[in-house]
């Protein structure tokens, strides 16, 4: 055993990476015991731990997962997958890739949401993923009671990315704001975009909206968009340009100052107008 | 200082296939039919392989949709002459097959084909099933993957991320599928794997139950001869091998276009791959994808990409043998780079032990020159890799 111990000490030391996730501990829930090691996961591993999918995770700048599996007397389950991500933005993007808009929320962290078998939250630069097995009835309870605890242990639970605040509020979709981190609309010269998605009886829309400090590169974003949809020539200059995307349809987008705002599936002329106005307004009360 | 060596060779023949020797694989009996198409307003040139007995024909290049919500890329991917769209019921946490319901909307049926994947839960040590893994809660998932896709069936439904050959055999979901198919809900039944993949591949191929296998496969697996050797087994029974993480399996460099391209030309070099699902999250890697099936060959400065690929630091030791003879201490170095690769790639303690043991080494390794003498050839940094793993001779054996 002791044999055992000594040589997982050697090998775990040498693959977890420099940079940790400080002083997290993992919940100690009444009935549950940690049924083994707690396995910790860096970019280069994360494919062992979530396949495919980390991928996505790594666009969102994962650094770290942590993963501890528990179990209770009647064999059930639970596992709290802790991801470590560059900055609490970037831990929003991954998490509203996830969130379902209509979702059963609670205030756990910054936010979370309950779904028969797991309970997700999002707490500053993590994102904790709580999955249980096996828990029948009992399922809500005792994910909330490890997703508070876990929580607990997180420190500071931060706040959603002000930038969000700058959105039109009339008819948007509640919670279904999101953070592209890269490839937004698929473009490679698109990146770091907030969205929320609207919605009239007859129309559904997304309002969407970049913030560069540098403003070269929002002039940039904008010349290649104009080469791209075939007006080459054009010179980026600050303003309202209207774009005949391939693949989007028409897509009207703004640049001023250090932001970029646009609207995307959206055709009525008068209403796009009137967001984009309803938009900078609110844009312009950021200091 | 004696260095025993006799013995090595039989264990090491058993367990390093795969690394250096071949490393690109003989393109000579590709079985595909090449189809010029229209795609979104031009002439494409499109190869075709049959998926197995599904008897499915699709390009080689299709998406997987695992790393997009946007609804006019898949759009664009379908409207290109992309045949087949990959997610898994866990992907964005179901958001993922939404996206594609919304897409596929109002398509005709015939038009495209959908492919998912179930996972349930497994005990993330040995990859075995847990209690909660049951007939009834993969019938369950799989109600909900139809709900969000809009659809009654799936062209292919995998059981997702399976490791182990008892997983594969794992009675609760065979039932599943058996129901599935009965109820018409999926036409073709298929497990996906992507770590023990040949003793997951071979399990599938002598279950005689399934139609296909999804199967991560690329040059940057060390065990990729073995991998290739299940595929050809497998293939040659009748299923459908559908390749996967052929760019970024192993993270090691960001994707260029150029070791892309390079990338899904190797993993089509195999007859025995009938197609690819590429994760492209722009219009721009979707067109450089579908360009690949101009000509699947490798041309001199991919096969050099991938070859520069293949010895980042910290991948694998090639083999080479370029160090032999350079260190005064006559280390085998080789031999202790292959123990690390162990140790730190596999995670195959165990393994790296019996090795070592069999290597004889002095009690001091690597402390006493005041520089290194060797050279690698692929710039490892050998007296710090040597030093790590030969602490593992002071550990008692696991065995
Ligand atoms: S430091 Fe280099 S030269 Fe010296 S023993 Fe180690 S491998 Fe050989
Ligand atoms: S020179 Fe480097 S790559 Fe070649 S065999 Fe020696 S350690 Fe391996």
């Amino acid at each position: 055993m002791k044999a055992i111990c000594l040589i997982l000490g050697i090998t775990i030391c040498l693959w977890v990476s420099g940079a940790e996730t400080k002083g997290f501990k993992f919940p100690e829930v009444t009935g549950w015991k940690k049924s083994g090691e707690i396995q910790t996961f860096t970019p280069k591993t994360l494919y062992e731990y979530i396949n495919g999918a980390a991928d996505l995770y790594l666009m969102y700048e994962v650094e770290e997962l942590k993963v501890a599996e528990y179990q209770n007397e009647k064999k059930a389950s639970v596992i709290v997958d802790v991801y470590r991500h560059k900055t609490p933005v970037h831990a929003f993007g991954i998490y509203s890739q996830e969130r379902p808009p209509g979702g059963n929320f609670f205030d756990i962290g910054l936010q979370g949401y309950y779904e028969k078998g797991f309970f997700n939250f999002l707490m500053g630069p993590y994102y904790v993923k709580i999955s249980a097995t096996d828990t029948g009835t009992q399922d809500q309870e005792v994910l909330l009671s490890f997703a508070k605890k876990a929580a607990g242990n997180l420190g500071e639970k931060g706040k959603f990315p002000p930038l969000l605040a700058s959105f039109p509020e009339k008819r948007k979709v509640e919670n279904s704001e999101t953070f592209i981190a890269k490839n937004f609309l698929g473009y490679p010269f698109l990146y770091s975009a907030f969205t929320a998605d609207y919605e009239l009886p007859d129309k559904k829309f997304k309002l969407f909206l970049i913030e560069r400090s540098d403003k070269k590169e929002l002039g940039n974003m904008i010349q290649r968009y104009l080469d791209q949809t075939g007006k080459t020539g054009k010179v980026a200059v600050e303003g309202r340009h209207t774009f005949s995307d391939p693949h989007h349809g028409e897509i009207d987008l703004c640049w001023k100052g250090h932001y970029i705002w646009g609207i995307i599936n959206l055709n009525d002329l008068a209403l796009r107008s009137n967001y984009l106005k309803l938009f900078e307004e609110e844009l312009k009360k950021r200091k | 200082m004696h260095k025993k060596l006799i013995g090595r060779r039989d264990f090491m023949k058993s367990t390093l296939a795969g690394v250096g020797g071949l490393f690109f694989l003989p393109s000579s009996e590709w079985k595909h039919e090449i189809k010029i198409v229209e795609s979104r307003g031009k002439e494409k040139k499109f190869v075709y392989r049959t998926l197995g007995k599904t008897g499915l024909k699709l390009p080689v290049i299709n998406m997987g949709v695992m790393l997009t919500d946007n609804p006019s890329l898949i759009r664009a991917a379908l409207d290109s002459g992309i045949l087949l769209l990959d997610t898994a019921h866990g992907y964005m946490q179901g958001r993922n097959e939404e996206t594609i319901g919304g897409v596929i909307k109002g398509r005709h049926r015939d038009s495209f084909y959908i492919a998912t994947k179930i996972g349930l839960p497994q005990n993330r040590t040995t990859g075995l099933y847990l209690e909660g893994a049951t007939t009834e809660e993969f019938l369950k998932r799989l109600d909900i993957s139809l709900k969000r896709l809009g659809l009654d069936h799936v062209d292919i439904l995998y059981q997702h991320g399976v490791s182990r050959k008892e997983s594969v055999m794992y009675e609760p979901i065979l039932k599943a599928f058996e129901q599935a198919k009965k109820a018409g809900k999926i036409r073709f039944s298929g497990v996906s794997t992507h770590s023990n993949e040949p003793e997951v591949i071979d399990a599938v191929t002598d279950s005689k139950i399934h139609d296909v296998i999804l199967t991560a496969y690329t040059f940057k697996q060390k065990h990729y001869q073995e991998v290739k050797k299940a595929i050809a087994r497998a293939s040659a029974e009748g299923l459908g091998i559908v390749g996967m993480k052929a760019v970024r399996g192993a993270f090691q460099q960001q994707p260029t276009t150029q070791n892309i391209v390079a990338s899904f030309k190797w993993i089509l070099q195999d007859p025995n791959v009938h197609t690819v699902i590429a994760g492209f999250t722009t219009f721009e890697h979707l067109e450089t994808d579908l360009a690949i099936m101009n000509d699947l060959t490798l041309t001199d400065q991919e096969k050099l990409e991938l070859q520069k690929e293949a010895s980042i630091q910290g991948l694998y030791c090639q083999g080479c043998r370029q160090c032999i003879g350079q260190c005064p201490e006559k280390l085998p170095i080789p031999d202790l780079m292959r123990a690390y690769m162990y140790t730190y790639d596999y995670r195959n303690v165990a393994h790296a032990q019996d090795l070592i043991g069999l290597l004889d080494l002095p009690n001091r390794v690597c402390e006493d020159c005041s520089f290194c003498r060797v050279k690698c050839a692929i710039d490892f940094n050998i007296p710090k890799k040597i030093r790590d793993v030969a602490r593992l001779k002071d550990v008692p054996s696991l065995t």
